[in-house]
């Protein structure tokens, strides 16, 4: 039967690991926040924790539930409150590393389509953006663009990225 | 527009992050960081790499149908369930955001659009106002003779190398036509007439065209953070 004072530590333990799993998330959230200044040390360091996040988040989430359940008997109310936040902070975490929510603001292009000038419902003030290789031609409506952001397209066998 | 090919490999891009109001993009195959505005690995596998441009136009739509050959030109077509997400005032929305970074002291406003060329080690920007206003323009960057050319839309614009035959060529636009595409051409000192495209229609160089100039289309501040002794043309 695990003292008092060990609980505490233990505790203490697990709180602390789910607040770095928190951290592993929230700083290169909080540092590449839009229409923010970014230095380029802040950059570095935004590039090297979500380097390191996923493999890390889980480990966090393990020892966290390693804790609940050395704590979960005996423990008080209170106590019990939270050991659940620990772990629901800890499975946040370790989901959102994996996610890219840039990606949900701006949906990529799963499946390009495209469509003859004459088929095309552009309006011919419209911008877009042009290439033209060999004798192949792409237009790339820049309203498109300006919301995809990227799409990896194919002309003429050559591989380009029309970024916007 | 670049080309996706790095250190021998095809690498597919997805959106990743911001950087000062660039966006970062990451490639699937090495998960390396690239700042989209400079084509530039700036972390991961390959970090200093760099992507090649790849030539290409801001044209209205009706421009590049009349310029690209039949037969062989695709428009990219909406992608089904975000016709709302296409916001014709992007422009005007992205004007009213903060900056993240500012340069004062070169004339310029931070959101002002500029026209960037980079050539033998130097940077020069064109504030798209100024070339508008006085088409075309010329001017030397690293001793290249420059003209940029607005075309018969008038919102399209092209920066070409005055050079033809290895000499330094006066270009002007014809002061009577009209902004027809079809009467809109150039002049220049050698009599000869050249379209849009930059080829000579009539006089000794027909058929023949001249040189295009990369630049990126950039808002004064980003473009000044990536090239930090860009001069600014200011005739």
């Amino acid at each position: 039967m695990p003292t008092q004072s060990e609980n505490r530590w233990t505790s203490l333990l697990m709180g602390l690991v789910a607040f770095v799993s928190l951290s592993l998330f929230l700083i290169p959230a909080f540092i590449i926040r839009p229409f923010r200044h970014q230095s380029e040390t802040a950059l570095d360091l935004t590039f090297a924790v979500k380097r390191v996040a996923p493999a890390l988040t889980l480990l966090a989430l393990a020892c966290v539930l390693a804790l609940a359940w050395r704590l979960w008997r005996g423990a008080s109310r209170i106590l019990r409150t939270g050991i659940v936040t620990a772990v629901a902070l800890s499975v946040t975490s370790a989901v959102m590393v994996r996610q890219n929510y840039f990606e949900w603001m701006f949906r990529p292009i799963a499946a390009a389509g495209f469509a003859s000038p004459n088929d095309s419902h552009l309006g011919d003030k419209e911008m877009v953006m042009a290439v033209q290789i060999g004798r192949e031609a792409r237009a790339y409506p820049i309203v498109q663009m300006a919301y995809h952001h990227i799409l990896n397209d194919t002309v003429a066998e050559e591989p380009i990225a029309v970024t916007y | 527009m670049w080309k996706r090919t790095a250190r021998g490999r095809e690498l597919h891009f997805y959106l990743a992050g911001i950087n000062n109001q660039n966006f970062l993009m990451r490639d699937r195959e090495t998960g390396s960081w690239w700042q989209q505005i400079t084509g530039r690995a700036i972390a991961g596998e390959l970090a200093g790499s760099t992507l090649e441009l790849m030539p290409s136009d801001e044209l209205t739509f009706a421009l590049w149908k009349s310029e690209s050959p039949q037969g062989h030109s695709l428009v990219l077509s909406p992608v089904g369930g975000h016709e709302k997400d296409y916001d014709n005032k992007w422009e005007e929305e992205v004007a009213k955001y903060p900056v993240p970074l500012t340069f004062p002291g070169q004339g310029l406003k931070d959101r002002d659009v500029i026209l960037g060329v980079r050539m033998g080690g130097q940077a020069r920007a064109f504030p798209l106002a100024k070339v508008r206003g006085q088409t075309p323009v010329e001017d030397r960057v690293a001793g290249v003779p420059l003209v940029i050319v607005t075309g018969p839309d008038g919102e399209s614009v092209r920066i070409f190398r005055s050079q033809w035959n290895g000499l330094d060529i006066e270009i002007y636009r014809e002061a009577s036509n009209g902004e027809q595409n079809q009467d809109w051409r150039l002049l220049d000192s050698q009599a000869n007439t050249w379209n849009f495209a930059g080829c000579a229609t009539s006089g000794p160089a027909t058929g023949q065209c001249l040189q295009k100039i990369n630049f990126v289309k950039d808002y004064w501040f980003d473009w000044k953070n990536y090239n930090p002794g860009t001069t600014v043309y200011s005739h």
